[in-house]
């Protein structure tokens, strides 16, 4: 099907989900098309039966008078009626067809894969959620609009064929004729405005980069580069519109005049038959002011045919979302037991692309305890975190929570499982108090939680000192992804997020790189004591001292695969790959000294 | 161009929001003068255009009015179809010359408007989202072209046509011009006033789209933590909750914005009736005053001269809004050009001495955005080629300090001399890759590993980034990688972990080799063992050169010549690690914490 055809088929589809407003927008936009034919019928009839007699001293009844001013008035409040009421009813369509959507699309995103979050830039994704359902319904801003015009043509047809038949055929002509130029208007036009909407994306895009790229642009000097790499795109965009102009220049004009050079072959034409007797003057002059009319209608269809195109690209883009793999979970629902969980990898490979990011990974975590996970720089470790937090699936092996595969578990039932906090910290730009909550306790049936848990898990996160001492304390606003705070303060609340919910599996990916190290040691203190205390089972990532010194085992990563585990000690003494990482720092203290230090 | 960009102005752009549309048309035309060359000759255009639509049809009733007489239709078709020829020719030839125009003007404020983005300050960029300056360069420009294309040209020639008609109309008849006019004026009053409300209600809808934008943006980068959290059905009622509430505004928008459509057909009806009822009764009773002498043909002409006279009106009104979001647009776009720059540069800038670069500090403070001062009294020497590093806790001023050191931020009081000179007047030309900073979190373009590497040197071949890559001791990393310096890193460099964007950085900036590095944990996600490594390789690399290294892995300190330990804003200990850890003080605490 042509993507004319497909953005007109959403279009019924979107009135028919919306059957009151479009009813109402159909009915007002049919009877606004007749009532412009009616118009210029009503002024033709004004000029025989009113202006021409008097003008000629002929006398003409009172009644008249009132019918001729009766006449024109009451078309016209007609047709205003009908442009309002039309005009709101469409409104309602477009927006609530666009609501609509816009929600279908959003609510996709919050159930599609990660992976496939990872695969599309949140650049891109927002665009499909605004401009994109945005294009989708635009063209029913014209839709009901263009239906009574199609009438009122229709309409306008048969009166120039009933006048006089010649005239009839000059309006089919003209209307044929504006209908070809649209076409190859439309043709002409497409691939440049695609040009343009190209190029326009590549100078976002770069904008977007040397933006970002601020303080390496001054600090190396690079301002005239960027101009230069700059420059070539804003010149396509430019030469891009020139064209989609130069294009336009012709079309716009002659499709503007062609109703008057229909107005002149009429008067060529009509002149013979009125004074043959064939047509009286006043039919002529209708004629003339029907013709002039038929403009607006002929730019109002070649408006929503010319929408259409861009209507379809979008709805492709948006179809595309929608129908996008869910993330699928298991069945095993509710909070499960409780106490620390025991997780397990056996044998799991990731591979993304042509790199595998993990090889035949085994790792055994036994509850209540805690296992750091070291490596080198790009060894696999985030990726790791990953997979046991179910964020991405193994391409061979299996990850297991207490014996039962994490595939089997549904979402809640994971939530109420683990918690994960990240290499970034992520806060959303709400108070403090939303961004621990969140919607509630998930292990509790999603209860809220009391201000004394709250303070008690910003406590263990060390955050309780900067919170009470911001002036609106739990509830002030952290701002677009928690700018007004510091990366510590960042990663600090999203420790304390993960505690409150009580996980049974608790991940941290290097998510105390930015505290200081005194704060760092009294975090990661409080954590081990909330361990063996019955708290959660702990997985964390770690090149550092005071996180390997909590550790009661330590799994040595590197180049994706699992080197060794055991404890730290044992580590070092076999591995001086890991000596290397973890006492690059020092002159090999050991785990006992360690302790010390976190003890005292 | 400012040459002392420590003055202590406000940060933040331009601000042109009180600039009357006048004004902003006429800056506009400052900035980018192509827009108004060759006015005369458009405005010549747009006359043409408008006389030729108005006379076609004029010469079809000068016809009727004639009895359609043989000689007067055939003379009306020649006239009429002469009058479309240059109506058509000067339309096509107004739309190509502005249109023209109006490109090249955006073509230059894009550029320009990215040239300002690195010369404004590094405050004001500090302050203003990036996003918020692409929306400046590339959707606000946008508007402009939308508007040029869609109704910008046709509003002249409208214009021309309004005037046109209106001096025509007073020709033929000026008893009933003088009703239609002020009918007119009536119409665009109350048109305008609605308009200000259609306005005003779509303001409301930018706002909540622009709400919805961020709930949105929030949705899809917190995915991980939604998803893990397990909190989709509250992410869920926020985006309902934002997709409805724009609904909710948009719908509000209807009434008038129709409303005001439908006025302009009330008021043509109207004027019809008026001139029909009007020019028919005063021809036919004198007694009403000086009256009009109007043939049918006239009347007629009169009916259709309205029609041209209203429909202009309408849509010039009706365009109001498209005008004035091509103004919004055009504003927001000369704010970002019309920021101040600077650049340090021109016949006061000073040069920076060759070699390495001492840094002299006398009792500097500095804030942040009209805060209170964040550190104080900063008084402090390096000497040339000393590796001195800075260390304290989260807050204690550390990051503050390499800002001042690269004038990211300005001092509120006291002096900062590099190398002798005020740094306040040497030019930026002179600290280009001499005095560089490697941050926490380094920005990579969206291309290979190696043109990362070589970015600040546009001569280098890929031996000299294997070279430094090699110097710094991470062949063997670069060796793992399946594409070597042909990686693609990614948008942002996200393709590669924090730790190795970090190593990208040194390496680039290894390759510039500054005369003062200043390191901004600029190692921090990297594994101890390659930190070590890199961080012995960069100080071999930097013997001779000074170098600022902000830490808070306490191995840097250790190494250093100089400790700068700061407290609460301000420098409390000054030595060598050997004497501050055996010193009763804060260095000692936060040495024993870390180890």
């Amino acid at each position: 099907m042509s993507a004319v055809g497909r953005a007109l088929r959403v279009l019924a589809r979107g009135s028919r989900d919306h059957p009151g407003p479009a009813a109402v927008a159909t009915t007002a936009g049919l009877v606004n098309g007749g009532t412009m034919v009616l118009g210029a019928a009503a002024v033709g009839w004004t000029t025989d039966h009113l202006v021409l007699p008097v003008l000629d001293g002929r006398p003409v009844g009172a009644a008249t008078w009132w019918a001729g001013a009766g006449v024109i008035l009451g078309v016209s409040a007609v047709r205003c009626g009908t442009i309002w009421v039309r005009g709101v009813a469409t409104g309602r369509v477009q927006h609530r067809a666009q609501a609509a959507t816009r929600r279908a699309v959003v609510r996709r995103y919050l159930h599609l894969d990660l992976a496939w979050h990872r695969e599309h830039p949140p650049g891109r994704l927002l665009a499909h959620a605004v401009s994109d359902v945005d294009a989708v319904w635009s063209p029913v801003q014209w839709l009901y609009f263009a239906l009574g015009m199609v009438f009122m043509l229709v309409g306008a047809l048969a009166q120039l064929a009933l006048t006089a038949p010649a005239l009839g055929t000059v309006g089919l002509l003209l209307v044929a004729g504006v209908l070809v130029l649209n076409v190859v208007y439309q043709r002409l036009l497409t691939p440049r405005a695609r040009d343009g909407q190209a190029a326009r994306g590549d100078v976002a895009r770069t904008a977007h980069e040397s933006i970002e790229a601020g303080p390496v642009v001054r600090s190396l000097g690079l301002a005239g580069a960027e101009d230069a790499r700059f420059a070539p795109e804003v010149e396509r965009v430019r030469e891009a519109n020139t064209r989609m102009a130069a294009i336009s220049a012709v079309f716009d004009p002659l499709l503007e005049l062609l109703p008057t050079v229909a107005v002149l072959a009429v008067l060529g034409i009509g002149s013979r038959a009125v004074s043959a007797g064939d047509l009286t003057l006043g039919s002529l002059v209708g004629v003339c002011y029907l013709l002039l009319t038929v403009s607006i209608p002929l730019s109002v269809l070649s408006r929503f045919l010319s929408i259409l195109p861009l209507a379809a690209a979008g709805h492709e883009r948006v179809e595309a979302v929608l129908d996008a793999p869910t993330a699928t979970y298991g069945v095993v629902g509710g909070a499960g037991p409780d106490g620390p969980a025991l997780l397990e990898v056996r044998g799991a490979d990731v591979v993304r692309g042509e790199a595998t990011l993990l090889h035949a990974v085994d790792l055994t975590v036994e509850p209540g305890t805690v296992c750091a996970v070291v490596g080198a720089t790009g060894a696999g470790k985030t990726t790791l975190v990953d997979l046991v937090c179910g964020q991405i699936g193994p391409s061979r092996g299996e990850v297991l929570v207490d014996g039962r595969p994490l595939d089997d578990l549904d979402l809640a039932r994971r939530a109420a499982t683990l918690g994960l906090v990240g290499q970034s910290p992520f806060l959303f730009s709400t108070t403090i108090r939303d961004n621990l909550a969140l919607d509630g306790h998930p292990r509790e049936g999603l209860r809220a939680y009391t201000d004394t848990e709250l303070w008690t898990a910003l406590e263990v996160a060390d955050a309780a000192d900067f919170v009470g001492a911001l002036p609106a304390g739990l509830d002030s606003v952290v701002g677009e992804r928690g700018a007004t705070l510091s990366g510590g303060q960042r990663q600090r609340l999203c420790l304390a997020r993960a505690l409150l919910r009580r996980p049974r599996l608790l991940v941290l990916d290097d998510a105390t790189s930015a505290l200081d190290p005194r704060v760092e040691l009294r975090v990661l203190a409080r954590l081990r004591a909330l361990v063996d205390d019955g708290g959660p089972t702990v997985l964390l990532v770690a090149n550092r001292h005071g996180s390997l010194a909590v550790a009661d085992r330590v799994v040595f990563l590197a180049d994706g695969r699992v080197v060794d585990a055991g404890t730290h000690d044992e580590l070092r003494e076999r591995h001086a790959d890991f000596r290397d990482i973890v006492s690059a720092y020092d002159g090999g203290r050991t785990d006992d000294e360690d302790r010390a230090v976190l003890a005292g | 161009m400012r040459t002392a960009p420590f003055s202590p102005a406000d940060p933040g752009l331009a601000d042109l929001a009180d600039l009357g549309p006048r004004s902003l048309v006429a800056l506009g035309i400052r900035v980018t003068p192509v827009l108004a060359s060759g006015w005369v000759v458009t405005v010549l255009l747009a006359l043409a255009a408008g006389a030729g639509r108005i006379i076609a049809p004029l010469t079809v009733q000068r016809a009727i009015d004639r009895g359609l007489a043989p000689a007067a239709v055939t003379h009306a078709l020649e006239v009429g179809a002469a009058a479309l020829v240059v109506a058509g020719l000067s339309s096509w030839a107004l739309n190509r010359r502005v249109q023209r125009r109006t490109e090249r003007a955006l073509a230059s404020l894009r550029r320009e408007g990215l040239a300002r983005a690195h010369e404004m300050s590094a405050t004001t960029a500090d302050q203003v989202r990036s996003a918020d300056l692409v929306a400046r360069l590339t959707s606000d420009v946008d508007t402009i072209t939308t508007f040029t294309q869609n109704g910008g040209v046709q509003m002249i020639t409208n214009l021309a046509q309004l005037l046109l008609a209106t001096a025509v109309m007073a020709a033929f008849c000026w008893q009933l011009t003088v009703p239609v006019v002020a009918l007119a004026l009536v119409l665009l009053l109350s048109m305008t006033r609605l308009q200000r409300v259609v306005a005003r209600r779509f303001a409301v809808v930018r706002a909540d789209v622009s709400t919805m934008q961020g709930v949105v943006a929030e949705a899809v980068i917190g995915a991980p933590v939604i998803r893990v959290t397990g909190t989709a059905d509250r992410m869920r009622a926020q985006l309902d909750e934002a997709v409805d509430r724009t609904r909710s505004s948009q719908l509000r928008t209807l009434v008038p914005l129709h409303g005001n459509t439908a006025l302009g057909e009330v008021a043509i009806s109207t004027m019809t009736v008026l001139v029909i009822l009007l020019g028919v009764g005063w021809t036919t009773h004198q007694q009403w005053g000086p009256a009009p002498d109007l043939s049918a043909g006239q009347l007629v002409a009169m009916v259709f001269l309205v029609t041209f006279f209203v429909r202009p009106l309408q849509f010039l009104v009706q365009s109001l809004g498209e005008a004035q979001n091509a103004l919004v647009g055009w504003r927001r776009a000369l704010e970002l050009v019309t920021t101040p720059s600077a650049v340090v540069s021109g016949a006061h800038a000073v040069d920076l001495a060759g070699g390495p670069v001492g840094v002299e500090l006398d009792a500097v403070s500095a804030s942040y955005a009209g805060g209170p001062p964040v550190v104080h009294d900063l008084t402090v020497r390096i000497a040339p080629g000393q590796h001195v590093a800075v260390v304290g806790e989260s807050g204690s001023g550390k990051s503050t300090f390499a800002k001042l050191l690269t004038r990211r931020i300005q001092p509120l009081g006291g002096e900062i001399r590099l190398g002798g000179r005020p740094l306040g007047s040497i030019a930026d030309a002179a600290l280009e890759r001499r005095v560089v900073i490697v941050p926490q979190d380094p920005f990579l373009f969206d291309t290979t590993l190696g043109q990362n590497i070589a970015v600040g040197l546009p001569d280098v071949v890929e031996a000299d980034v294997r070279r430094v890559l090699g110097d710094l001791g991470l062949a063997d990393w670069l060796a793992e990688l399946p594409d070597g310096l042909a990686t693609r890193v990614g948008v942002r460099g996200d393709r590669l972990s924090v730790g190795e964007r970090q190593l990208v950085a040194l390496a680039r900036t290894a390759l510039v080799d500054p005369d003062l590095v200043i390191l901004d944990e600029a190692t921090s996600a990297v594994d101890p063992a390659t930190d070590v490594r890199v961080q012995a390789a960069l100080a071999r690399l930097t013997e001779g050169r000074t170098t600022v290294s902000i830490a808070h892995r306490m191995a840097t300190a250790e190494r250093a010549d100089v400790v700068l330990v700061f407290e609460a804003g301000r420098i409390v200990q000054v030595g060598h690690h050997g004497d501050l850890v055996v010193a009763q003080g804060p260095y000692a605490d936060l040495f024993a914490a870390w180890r």
